[in-house]
């Protein structure tokens, strides 16, 4: 399942630090935008494999605009390890 | 009082002894309350709710709890008569009240009457709304009226699994055509981040009892804060913020420093992922809860928005409700700007803020932690709003707007004239002209717009005590749905 992390405010890129083939985990800051004179950061909705990246540096975003598309990891198919129980739905 | 818990369901023909089925009020309610703590009030003739009285955390209580292990917990009028009759006797022993819900909605066989019985339901709620906490607990489907009950009440925790809504996935499909199941329509995912419905989301039923426990006995608690419980100086809360000005950072820990160590239970953020720009939520200083405000500069930088300022404005009137006294943490860079703003009602949404904290008599302490600008300075509890009192750490900046932004606006031709070489310093000696006299704490200081600059190892010390002088208030008001 792929999830896009969209823009929370409107802004201007400063940084991308998200790759495609990068590991995320919820949380995780991909990337910061400016906004009201402030560095704020993109923060990964969810743990997986940044599958896209949507943004550069410079780039005017609008609040909702997809900035990095992330890919869920399969959930280990083995494995006798005890697993988080989800917390979410999706969305 | 404790009374023997009567069997919810027959005796099994085999003799064997019943389990109860977990959807049946009493091991609900049971779950609820205290140890031994409750006895049931109202219960059977053939009527699916039963009304319970004792203690949650040691304070009393009242509850009552539909029957999801029949008809759905649907409610006919008796159903409905009795929950009004549960609200009436909180009322009446001025305690909380706090409705476990389980119900389809309206039961079909009753009719119209059915439809009353919610409405006298949403009438009772009403009309203790502001004198008495009103907590519900969604256990299960909430659908039709059944969500509206919850809805007027001051505070909804939703179980895993727990769904609220209007009309169900069915009806929507044959009218609009829209597929979506019922956990998506009015899920914990729903109404925990895109309507705000919920206050509290829980992991499991136990989860939510015990969140709806801990915040009865929160909002219930009439105790005055102690000073004497704080400690004089403590770890430095600056710390918890960034070098950089221009840095976010969340605004939780620093929550966290400011309040009581109380176990797990600190800070009870409500409506946590619903607006999080703006973080509401109860807690203790000095024994005493305060219902806390602040902005979370880790989301949206902070920024005050249309939706933030109707979160705010009705937990500010909840709290003012029931005499729990406010403290408020500013670290906001303005109203956000935008059309969708505009359009969403920034206007109508961000007065209701102002009309909640202008009308709030309860105890109201402002700290700006960094910096406070424009009409937000304004809408977080400014003196001109009332505050009791407004403390600021040092070197916190309340203005306008920033002082880069101002000189752009109020030098833009002599910053234009300037040869390009000498323009850089131009702005920056402009900057720093205008921080001195516009934007640093001293300017609101001199004016009495702060009433003092206090050192953050003080804080606690110095709220605690604000806290404590300020006379013991409460508003007389309901605690509409904003």
């Amino acid at each position: 399942m792929k999830f896009a992390t969209t823009a929370e405010i409107v802004g201007t890129v400063l940084e991308v630090f998200a790759r495609p083939g990068d590991r995320v985990a919820r949380g995780d800051t991909l990337g910061v935008l400016e906004s009201m004179k402030m560095e704020i950061p993109v923060l990964a909705e969810r743990t997986g494999v940044v599958a896209e990246v949507m943004m550069a540096a410079g780039c005017r975003v609008a609040e909702g605009d997809p900035l990095v598309v992330v890919a869920e990891l399969p959930a280990p198919s083995t494995g006798t390890a005890a697993q988080p129980a989800p917390t979410e739905s999706k969305a | 009082m404790t009374v023997q818990l009567p069997p919810t369901t027959r005796p099994r023909l085999d003799g064997a002894r019943p389990e109860p089925d977990p959807r049946s009020p009493l091991p609900r309610l049971d779950r609820l309350f205290d140890p031994l703590s409750f006895e049931v009030t109202a219960a059977g003739g053939g009527i699916d709710v039963v009304v319970a009285r004792g203690r949650v955390e040691g304070v009393p209580a009242v509850a009552f709890c539909t029957d999801g292990s029949r008809q759905g917990g649907a409610l006919g009028l008796a159903e409905a008569d009795r929950i009004v009759a549960a609200i009436d006797l909180a009322v009446r022993e001025d305690c909380p009240v706090i409705g476990l819900w389980h119900c389809g909605g309206a039961r079909l066989s009753d009719g119209i009457e059915a439809l009353h019985g919610f409405a006298r339901i949403f009438a009772a709620t009403t009309a203790a709304s502001g004198r008495i906490p009103q907590i519900s607990v969604i256990l299960g489907p909430a659908a039709g009226g059944a969500a509206y009950g919850p809805a007027l009440t001051d505070i909804v925790v939703m179980a895993k699994g727990a769904k609220m809504f209007v009309t169900g996935p069915d009806v929507i499909r044959s009218v609009t055509g829209e597929e979506i199941d019922a956990e998506g329509l009015g899920g914990a995912e729903a109404h925990g981040r895109r309507s705000g419905v919920a206050h509290v989301i829980a992991g499991s039923d136990d989860d939510a009892l015990a969140q709806a426990r801990t915040l009865a006995a929160l909002v219930g608690d009439r105790r005055r804060c102690d000073p004497a419980l704080v400690a004089e100086a403590e770890a430095d809360p600056r710390r918890l913020l960034p070098d950089n000005p221009r840095r976010v950072y969340p605004i939780h820990p620093v929550i966290r420093a400011l309040l009581d160590e109380a176990g797990a239970a600190t800070f009870i953020e409500l409506q946590a992922d619903w607006a999080p720009n703006l973080v509401v939520g109860l807690g203790r200083i000095g024994g005493a809860t305060v219902g806390v405000v602040a902005n979370n500069p880790l989301r949206r930088g902070g920024c005050l928005d249309s939706v933030s300022a109707e979160k705010a404005s009705r937990f500010v009137r909840m709290c003012d409700g029931f005499g729990v006294p406010l403290l408020v943490l500013v670290d906001v860079p303005g109203y956000l700007p935008g059309v969708g703003q505009e359009w969403d009602g920034v206007v109508r949404r961000g007065a209701k803020l102002l009309y909640a904290f202008s009308e709030a008599v309860v105890p109201r302490v402002t700290l700006v932690l960094r910096k406070s600008y424009g009409g937000a300075y304004i809408a977080m509890n400014s003196h001109g709003l009332g505050a009791t009192r407004v403390f600021a750490w040092p070197e916190a900046e309340v203005a306008v707007m920033g002082a880069e932004s101002a000189v752009g606006i109020l030098h833009r031709r002599a910053l234009a004239a300037a040869p390009d070489h000498e323009r850089a310093e131009l702005r920056r000696r402009l900057t720093e002209d205008q921080r001195r006299s516009a934007g640093g704490v001293e300017r609101g200081v001199a004016l009495g717009l702060i009433d003092q600059i206090i050192d953050p190892r003080r804080t606690r010390a110095h709220l605690a005590t604000a806290l404590a002088d300020a006379p013991a208030r409460r508003g007389r008001h309901g605690n509409i749905p904003l």
